[in-house]
C-alpha cells in the first residue's frame, strides 16, 4: 500500500508546482516522526504556508541545523527532491526553506529586541577584520569588537580579537549556553570552532556601545536566531569583480598579500569563499547592506553612517 | 425527522486487535448481537447500510452491502457507505433517509473495520485517503501529521500548554475503565500522555486514538417503536484539504451540523446529558466541544479541567474504546442508548467526523419516557 503514484497522478498533481514558488508565513508546522512508506525515513517536518498570492499550501519545511521554525516565520520555495516512486521515477517537489524574517506584529516585536549588533559577512580575505579594527577604534565610544572564542591554534598575525580555548572547552560552553552563535569551518588541516558568547555582547550593550561581530553564514544564522533578525545590522562585504571568479582570484591576492595562510590553507579558504558567495545569493533576506570592498576608505564610511544613524548621534 | 425513527437494537464487538477474526467475522458478530435484543425478527429487516472504510485495501474486499445481506435468511436489499472515519454515522444517517421515505420501515446499520490485518505503515498511508489525494498527501503528511499542524496552531493562538492536553486523554482512559467495550482499560495518568513518543508534534502516541477491529450494529424501525427516538440526523461537509479552509482551529462542518440537529430535535446545548464526542486525536476533542456550542473559542480544554452536568465520552472516547474507523459512528449512537438507560436524562449526541472535518454527521437520541 502506497501513495498512488503513477506518472499521470504525479504529472497532475505537479501541474499546479509553479503557483507554489512564492514567498510565505507558516500558519502552522508539524514534525512527523515516521512519514508515510515511499517518503525518505527520517523525520518530515511539513509546513501549512500562506503564500502571499493568498494561497495555503503544505510542503516540508528546509531547516537548517540549529534552526526552529515558529509560527509567523517567512519561508522561501526551493525545488527538492521529495520521493522516488517504485518505477524509480524521481519526484520533486516544492519545498520551503526558513528565512529569519517573522512577520509580527511590530509592538510584539519591539518588546523583545535586546540592542543592536553589527554584523560583517564575507568570505577570507575580504577585509572583515581590517574594517572591524578601523571601526571599532574611530568610534571606540560608540561600537567595541567581540572577542571571537575559537578552538583553533594562535597564529603570527592574530590580534587580540581571539580568545583561545580548547576543543573541549569550547564544546563545554556551547552544550552550557554560553555560547550562543557557533561554527565549524570545514578543515583538513585543524579542527576549528569559533563562537560568540551572548555574556560578551551584552556586556557590550550594558557600556551603551554596539557590538561588531565577524561572521560567516552559520554565526550570522546563529546570531540572528538567538538575538532575532531585527537586531543584526547585516552588511555583507564583497570582494570587487565582476563575476564569481574575478572575486575569487581577488581572495586569494589578497590571501597571499598578507601572508598569514600556508598555501594549503589559503586553498581551503577559497573553497569556503566560494560557499561564502553562494550564500550571498541564496540568502538576502539575512543581509540589510551589501557593500562592495573596492576602496576600504568608502566602506569604512559608509558604516560609520550606518552606526552613527544606530547610536542616534 | 419526517417521521418517529426508533433505536430498537444495538451490538458490538469488543474493539481490539482480533488476530482470529475477519472483517466477515466482525459484522457477523455485531449483527447477531443486535439482533438478539431486539424486538423485531430477522425477516423484519428490510434494508441493510454498511459503513466501512478500508475493506479493499486492508481485506481484499469490497462489496460488502451483500455480504452483510448473507448473514440473513431472505437477502434484504443492501448498500455500502463511506466517509472515512464518519462512515458509521453516515450509514445511520442514510439509515434515517430510508426510514423517512417510506423505503424501508426497518433498516439494519453495521459499521465495520478490519485494521489490524496491516502493518501500521499501511494503515497510515490507507488513512490519508481521507484527506485530498492532490493537496495534502504528496507533501509527505500522515492523519497525525494533519492533526499536529491543527494542534500547533491551536497552542499558537490560544495558549493551550502541552500540560493541559494531557488531561484530556487521561480522562479518556479513566472513562474506559468501566467499558468491557473498551480496547483499553487501564488509567494512564496525564504525565505518561506527554511522556509518550512523538508522532507527529506536537502530538504524541498517547494522544491518537488506536488502530482497531471491530464492528457494531444497530437496528432503526417506524415499524417497532420503542424507548429511544432518533430526534435529529444531521451531516454537513467541508472541503477535504485543510488548504483551502480559512481556519484550521474550528471545523465549519461541525458548527453547520449542530446548529440543524439543535432545530430538528427543538433542544439545546443546555439540555444534552451526554456527549460522545469524536476524539481521534486529543486537539479534536477540544475543537468538537467547541465547535458544538459547549465551549467558547479556546475554552474547550476547562470541561475537562473543572468538569460539568453534560458526561463527555463517558465510553472512553475514541482514545480508551478503540477507532476501528467505520465502526465509530455507530458505536458512539449504542453508548448514548447505554448511557442514557442508565442515567434516565433525557437526550444524548453523538459526534462523528470523517478526514479533517471534512463530513461530520450529529445525532441527537431522544430517551422517549425519561
Amino acid at each position: 500500500m502506497r501513495t498512488p503514484d503513477s506518472p499521470s497522478i504525479i504529472a497532475r498533481a505537479q501541474a499546479k508546482r509553479r503557483d507554489q514558488l512564492l514567498e510565505g508565513t507558516i500558519l502552522s508546522f508539524t514534525t512527523v516522526t515516521h512519514p508515510p512508506k515511499g517518503f525518505p525515513e527520517k523525520p518530515r517536518t511539513i509546513g501549512l504556508i500562506e503564500l502571499t498570492n493568498g494561497k495555503h499550501v503544505l510542503a516540508p519545511l528546509l531547516i537548517k541545523e540549529g534552526a526552529t521554525p515558529a509560527i509567523g516565520h517567512i519561508v522561501l520555495p526551493r525545488m527538492m527532491l521529495s520521493r522516488v516512486n517504485e518505477q524509480g521515477l524521481r519526484i520533486y517537489n516544492v519545498a520551503y526553506e526558513l528565512t529569519e524574517r517573522v512577520r509580527m506584529p511590530e509592538e510584539a516585536e519591539r518588546q523583545k529586541f535586546p540592542g543592536y549588533i553589527l554584523a560583517l559577512t564575507g568570505p577570507s580575505g575580504v577585509g572583515k577584520t581590517t574594517i572591524s579594527k578601523i571601526l571599532t577604534h574611530m568610534l571606540c565610544d560608540f561600537t567595541a569588537g567581540v572577542p571571537i572564542v575559537t578552538s583553533r591554534e594562535k597564529k603570527e598575525g592574530d590580534d587580540n580579537e581571539y580568545q583561545y580555548v580548547s576543543v573541549k572547552e569550547f564544546e563545554r560552553l556551547r552544550r552550557s549556553g554560553d555560547i550562543v552563535s557557533w561554527t565549524r569551518i570545514p578543515s583538513d588541516t585543524e579542527d576549528r570552532f569559533y563562537g560568540y558568547r551572548a555574556s560578551d555582547i551584552a556586556s557590550i550593550w550594558k557600556e551603551g556601545k554596539i557590538p561588531v561581530v565577524i561572521t560567516e553564514m552559520h554565526l550570522l544564522q546563529g546570531l540572528a536566531t538567538h538575538f532575532g533578525r531585527r537586531s543584526i545590522l547585516s552588511c555583507g562585504l564583497l570582494p570587487p569583480g565582476h563575476s564569481k571568479r574575478a572575486m575569487l582570484s581577488q581572495l586569494l591576492h589578497r590571501m597571499r598579500t598578507r601572508g598569514r595562510e600556508t598555501e594549503e590553507q589559503m586553498q581551503e579558504r577559497l573553497t569556503n569563499a566560494k560557499a561564502d558567495l553562494r550564500f550571498f545569493d541564496e540568502s538576502r533576506d539575512l543581509f540589510d547592506h551589501i557593500l562592495v570592498n573596492e576602496d576600504l576608505d568608502d566602506v569604512v564610511q559608509t558604516l560609520k553612517g550606518h552606526v552613527l544613524a544606530l547610536a542616534n548621534v | 425527522m419526517q417521521t418517529d425513527v426508533y433505536l430498537i437494537g444495538t451490538g458490538q464487538t469488543r474493539f481490539g486487535e482480533w488476530w482470529g477474526k475477519s472483517l466477515k467475522n466482525l459484522m457477523g458478530e455485531a449483527v447477531d448481537a443486535a439482533m438478539e435484543g431486539a424486538p423485531c425478527s430477522a425477516l423484519d429487516i428490510d434494508f441493510i447500510v454498511v459503513a466501512n472504510m478500508l475493506g479493499e485495501t486492508v481485506s481484499g474486499q469490497a462489496h460488502l452491502g451483500a455480504l452483510a445481506s448473507s448473514f440473513l435468511p431472505h437477502r434484504p436489499p443492501a448498500i455500502r457507505v463511506e466517509a472515512a472515519c464518519a462512515s458509521g454515522s453516515v450509514a445511520l444517517h442514510t439509515a434515517c433517509a430510508l426510514l423517512e421515505s417510506g423505503r424501508a420501515e426497518t433498516v439494519l446499520v453495521v459499521g465495520a473495520e478490519k485494521m489490524t490485518d496491516a502493518p501500521t505503515d499501511a494503515i497510515t498511508t490507507a488513512l490519508m485517503g481521507a484527506a485530498d489525494g492532490e493537496l495534502d498527501a504528496p507533501s509527505g503528511l500522515t492523519f497525525p501529521g494533519i492533526f499536529g499542524l491543527i494542534a500547533e496552531r491551536y497552542m499558537h493562538e490560544f495558549g493551550l500548554t502541552r500540560e493541559q492536553l494531557n488531561i484530556v486523554s487521561s480522562i479518556h482512559h479513566r472513562n474506559g475503565v468501566s467499558n468491557p467495550f473498551a480496547q483499553f482499560r487501564q488509567e494512564i495518568p496525564a504525565e505518561s500522555i506527554g511522556a509518550s513518543p512523538l508522532v507527529a508534534s506536537p502530538l504524541r502516541l498517547l494522544d491518537c486514538s488506536p488502530v482497531s477491529d471491530g464492528a457494531a450494529a444497530c437496528i432503526l424501525s417506524t415499524k417497532f417503536p420503542g424507548k429511544f427516538r432518533i430526534a435529529a440526523s444531521q451531516m454537513s461537509t467541508d472541503t477535504v484539504s485543510i488548504t483551502e479552509r480559512p481556519s484550521i482551529t474550528s471545523f465549519s462542518a461541525t458548527k453547520d451540523a449542530v446548529v440543524r440537529a439543535f432545530e430538528e430535535a427543538g433542544a439545546e446545548q443546555n439540555d444534552i446529558a451526554h456527549l460522545e464526542l469524536h476524539d481521534c486525536f486529543s486537539i479534536a476533542a477540544l475543537l468538537a466541544l467547541e465547535d458544538l456550542g459547549f465551549a467558547e473559542p479556546g475554552r474547550g480544554i476547562q470541561w475537562y479541567e473543572e468538569g460539568g452536568s453534560m458526561t463527555v465520552n463517558g465510553s472512553g472516547g475514541l482514545k480508551a474504546c478503540g477507532h476501528p474507523v467505520a465502526a465509530t459512528g455507530v458505536k458512539q449512537l449504542i453508548d448514548i442508548k447505554k448511557q442514557l438507560t442508565a442515567s434516565g436524562q433525557r437526550w444524548g449526541m453523538t459526534h462523528n467526523f470523517g478526514g479533517a472535518g471534512a463530513t461530520c454527521a450529529i445525532h441527537i437520541l431522544e430517551h422517549a419516557y425519561a
